[in-house]
């Protein structure tokens, strides 16, 4: 079972620098070709004031997150089950976000084998000015190492 | 010039997306995905490692997956805003397997001037299989007019829309034009969280009408 008191402990705002070139590698990698990712003059031709950042590319965002640390334990494997995102507005090239990631929820759950330790971690994504641009919750089956961390 | 862009005018509950199929994953692609992530853990790009633990082969992120998903979302909702994307992961994803990525919009609804569309989402593997199951809200001006009112900096058009997942739960349940069932590993790989920390999903009771398979995880 892991430690309910792990709720609500966080990491500190980490800066992340939105450049174009992460866009278009994070673009190509999904194999999306939308102009929309690329070409400046079509991004604002759309509307927008710059190139956007394709719904999930908050996944390459850092933050100073240890989820060892986080949650108290080792970590023996973790199994992605779940993601989830609120966005407030696009994220552009040339943002410059802080992320800060949290213990939202931790509970156990009964499984085909066994009961299970979930997890949900959550990201929280400001600008300079503190407004938040964008939420996104992980829910993780964690499977905790048998020794302390 | 940009595409078309989509309206809320010209969209109705039940209206599919055009599917997406992708081209077949294979290990370029996940070490490009890797990278371009910076998410570098062994199972996606190590063979050796992914074998040593079990595994067959290396396997795709799922976060690949929902950017795939996304892709859908982002090509048909041109000029639209994503306001939230939710996914869970239920398969695999192997190279080789050739991801299809399919959508359906199931409640639109509007209110002060702000116009949304509810849309349910899956994904299938090149067997028909159900590798992810998800759901997006986007938020889109109602016409043309609308856009171009709001643009020039006037007050946007005010249509109240209610709800119509309330008139459709019946219909679509009764047609089995609801999501797909999920496949077996479903229940293992589901941790049952969403029912209680998604976002608000300010949805009616009604809405579960047209997605049997969110059932309700028990705490």
């Amino acid at each position: 079972m892991l430690d309910k008191n792990a709720i609500g402990r966080a990491s500190p705002p980490t800066l992340n620098e939105v450049e174009k070139g992460a866009i278009r590698r994070f673009a190509e990698a999904i194999g999306d070709y939308n102009p929309i990712y690329y070409d400046e003059e079509y991004a604002r031709a759309s509307g927008y004031p710059t190139i956007i950042a394709p719904p999930t590319f908050p996944a390459s965002f850092h933050s100073a997150a240890d989820l060892r640390e986080l949650l108290g334990v080792g970590i023996k494997s973790l199994l992605h089950a779940e993601q989830g995102f609120d966005y407030e507005r696009p994220i552009f090239a040339g943002d410059r976000i802080y992320v800060s990631t949290r213990v939202s929820d931790v509970f156990e759950r009964p499984g085909i084998s066994g009961r299970m330790d979930i997890a949900v971690i959550e990201d929280e994504g400001r600008d300079e000015e503190g407004n938040l641009v964008f939420r996104a919750r992980r829910t993780l089956v964690v499977r905790a190492a048998k020794e302390t961390p | 010039m940009p595409a078309r862009k989509l309206y809320f005018e010209a969209i109705r509950v039940g209206d599919e997306l055009p599917a997406l199929a992708k081209a077949p994953i294979d290990r370029v692609q996940l070490s490009r995905y890797a990278g371009a992530s910076g998410d570098y853990n062994p199972v996606h790009v190590d063979e050796v490692y992914a074998k040593s633990v079990g595994m067959p082969s290396v396997y795709a992120p799922g976060m690949l997956v929902m950017g795939m998903l996304g892709q859908l979302i982002s090509d048909w909702a041109r000029g639209g805003q994503m306001r939230r994307y939710n996914v869970r992961f239920i398969k695999m994803v192997w190279p080789g397997d050739t991801v299809v990525c399919k959508g359906r919009v199931s409640d639109r609804h509007g209110t002060g001037g702000r116009y949304f569309v509810e849309i349910d989402l899956w994904a299938e593997n090149q067997r028909g299989e159900l590798v992810m199951k998800g759901s997006s809200q986007i938020q889109l001006f109602y016409s043309l007019e609308d856009e171009n009112r709001q643009r020039s900096g006037q007050s946007p058009i005010v249509v109240e829309v209610p709800r119509e997942s309330l008139a459709t739960a019946t219909a679509s349940a009764a047609t089995g034009q609801a999501a797909p069932e999920e496949g077996e590993e479903g229940d293992e790989r589901r941790a049952g969280a969403s029912s209680k920390k998604t976002a608000p999903r300010e949805k009616p009771a009604a809405k579960t009408a047209t997605l049997p398979t969110a059932k309700k995880a028990k705490k």
